[in-house]
């Protein structure tokens, strides 16, 4: 049980305020994984640790200033400075510093056949799938999807700043160098959703870069996976079709891929199955109508100093159709 | 006029005392030099070499430089923590009077604990990670 539970077990009522960064989709303190576990009890025993020494040494403070007032002899005093201000501290520090660094290695562990490469961009994140022995990746973004209960290896770098992929439900904070690749492994194990998020500051809309994670079953994750490789589906409706022309008349092709049409620019996300995403550009929106429309009209002025023009001549129809097919690429 | 009328300590004293304190003032810093190498040393040979050769290679060679860097350094901060003690605390003192000579070492000493320490820090991420990842 995590101390959030544990804590609001304790006082259903009062406390949501104080407990507000410990639940929720983003929160190290409620891990869904093996590494995000290692660390959260690193965390607790920290913590706990934290709290003995305070009141150990307070208690002390109390003890000899206020109830027992009596002159040590100097041995006796250096004695005590000595256990409890060097020898102390230093066994105290020296073993937190070989716990933590016995954990390090078992976050790079190698992984079970999956690898995810995962580019940082500006600002939103482009997710190469590899199973094993593929030679060409199925090209996703801006949502990370790992099957529960293996390790998933994932690489990761950056095209023009560095960035760092955080989700803190699932383990710790691996950054993305331009020109490097770093690893990061993961080992989810409960299945659900958890919220990624750029962890460096890398510029204008840095807060605005997060991600959705998925973490599924197995068998859902390759079933998932053979969809998202396909190629995207064919508009069916009128409005639909409509979309899609906007789509070729304003040149949108030429920075984003639809597999399966004449769509391949790679400068943006891949689209062809943004419909099964479940958030808009890299995690502030949902995939819907509305948000679609705000978002292809008003780009800037949503995420400061995006490379997508803001599309503010199209009127409302236009934005509609062109939504209305995005939609449509389940 | 020689010397100094209130202290009665003549100038040529004055410069014994003073170039027996520079030697002592070089000793203070002596061991935190050498942590500042060892750090330097084993992080700076960790990049280069993982950036060279990277795990591929092996990083034994590297595990092993570092560990034989950090008996040196180890030893040389012992010798020198030694010395310090003798010049602290020599056989004949007096446990009230701690004149200059002797607050050097005391000083000297204390920071060739803390360098100690330091190096063993130092040095312990290669005791457990056993990559360049
Ligand atoms: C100059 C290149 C460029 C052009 C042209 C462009 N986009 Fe984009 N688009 C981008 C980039 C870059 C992003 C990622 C922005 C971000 O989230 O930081 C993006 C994001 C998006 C997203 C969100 C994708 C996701 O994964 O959530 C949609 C939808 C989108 N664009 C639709 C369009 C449409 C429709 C057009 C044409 C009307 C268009 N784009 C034209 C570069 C472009
Ligand atoms: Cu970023």
């Amino acid at each position: 049980m995590s101390i959030c539970r544990r804590i609001r077990a304790l006082h259903p009522v009062a406390l949501p305020l104080l407990l507000g960064g410990c639940d929720g989709p983003q929160s190290a303190l409620r891990p869904g994984g093996q590494d995000a576990a290692q660390l959260y009890l690193l965390f607790v025993v920290m913590l706990v640790g934290a709290v003995v020494l305070w009141l150990a040494l307070n208690g002390l403070f109390f003890y000899f200033t206020r109830v027992n007032q009596q002159q040590f002899s100097l041995r006796h005093g250096n004695r005590i400075i000595i256990g409890a201000g060097v020898i102390l501290p230093t066994v105290v520090v020296g073993s937190l510093l070989a716990w933590g660094l016995s954990i390090m290695p078992s976050q790079r562990a190698p992984g079970d056949g999956l690898v995810i490469r995962v580019t940082g961009e500006e600002w939103w994140w482009r997710v190469e799938y590899w199973p094993p022995g593929a030679d060409a990746p199925i090209v996703s973004a801006n949502e990370i999807r790992f099957p529960a209960g293996s390790r998933t290896e994932l690489r990761l770098t950056a095209r023009t700043y560095i960035h760092s992929l955080w989700i803190p439900s699932l383990g710790g904070k691996m950054d993305m160098i331009p020109g490097r690749e770093t690893v990061l492994t993961l080992h989810p194990d409960l299945e659900g959703f958890y919220r990624g998020q750029c962890a460096e500051f890398c510029g204008a809309s840095h807060a605005m870069m997060a991600f959705e994670s998925v973490v599924m079953a197995p068998d859902d994750f390759d079933a998932w996976l053979a969809h998202e490789a396909a190629p995207a589906s064919r508009p069916q409706t009128p409005m639909q079709v409509r979309g899609q022309d906007i789509f070729r008349d304003e040149g949108c092709g030429a920075c984003h891929a639809i597999r399966g049409t004449e769509f391949t620019g790679s400068v943006g996300p891949d689209l062809t199955h943004l419909a099964s995403r479940h958030s808009l550009a890299a995690g502030i929106m949902e995939v819907e109508r509305d948000d679609l429309m705000r978002w292809i009209a008003h780009t800037r002025d949503i995420k400061p100093q995006v490379a997508m023009p803001p599309y503010d001549w199209l009127d409302a129809e236009e934005l509609a159709a062109l939504a209305a097919y995005l939609e449509s690429l389940e | 006029m020689k010397g100094d009328r209130v202290t009665g300590i003549s100038h040529r004293q004055d410069q014994d005392e003073f170039r027996g304190a520079t030697g002592s003032l070089f000793r203070i810093a002596l061991a935190p030099t050498i942590w500042a190498f060892h750090f330097l040393f084993c992080y700076a040979g960790a990049a280069v070499w993982c950036a060279k050769f990277g795990t591929p290679g092996g990083i034994a060679f590297l595990r092993l430089s570092i560990a034989g860097l950090t008996v040196l350094a180890l030893l040389a901060i012992a010798w020198q923590g030694w010395r310090s003690y003798r010049q602290w605390a020599p056989h004949d003192h007096d446990d009230h009077v701690e004149g200059s000579h002797r607050f050097l070492g005391h000083a000297a000493l204390l920071l060739s604990v803390i360098s100690f320490v330091g190096v063993v820090y130092v040095a312990m991420p290669a005791l457990f990670i056993g990559s360049c990842l």
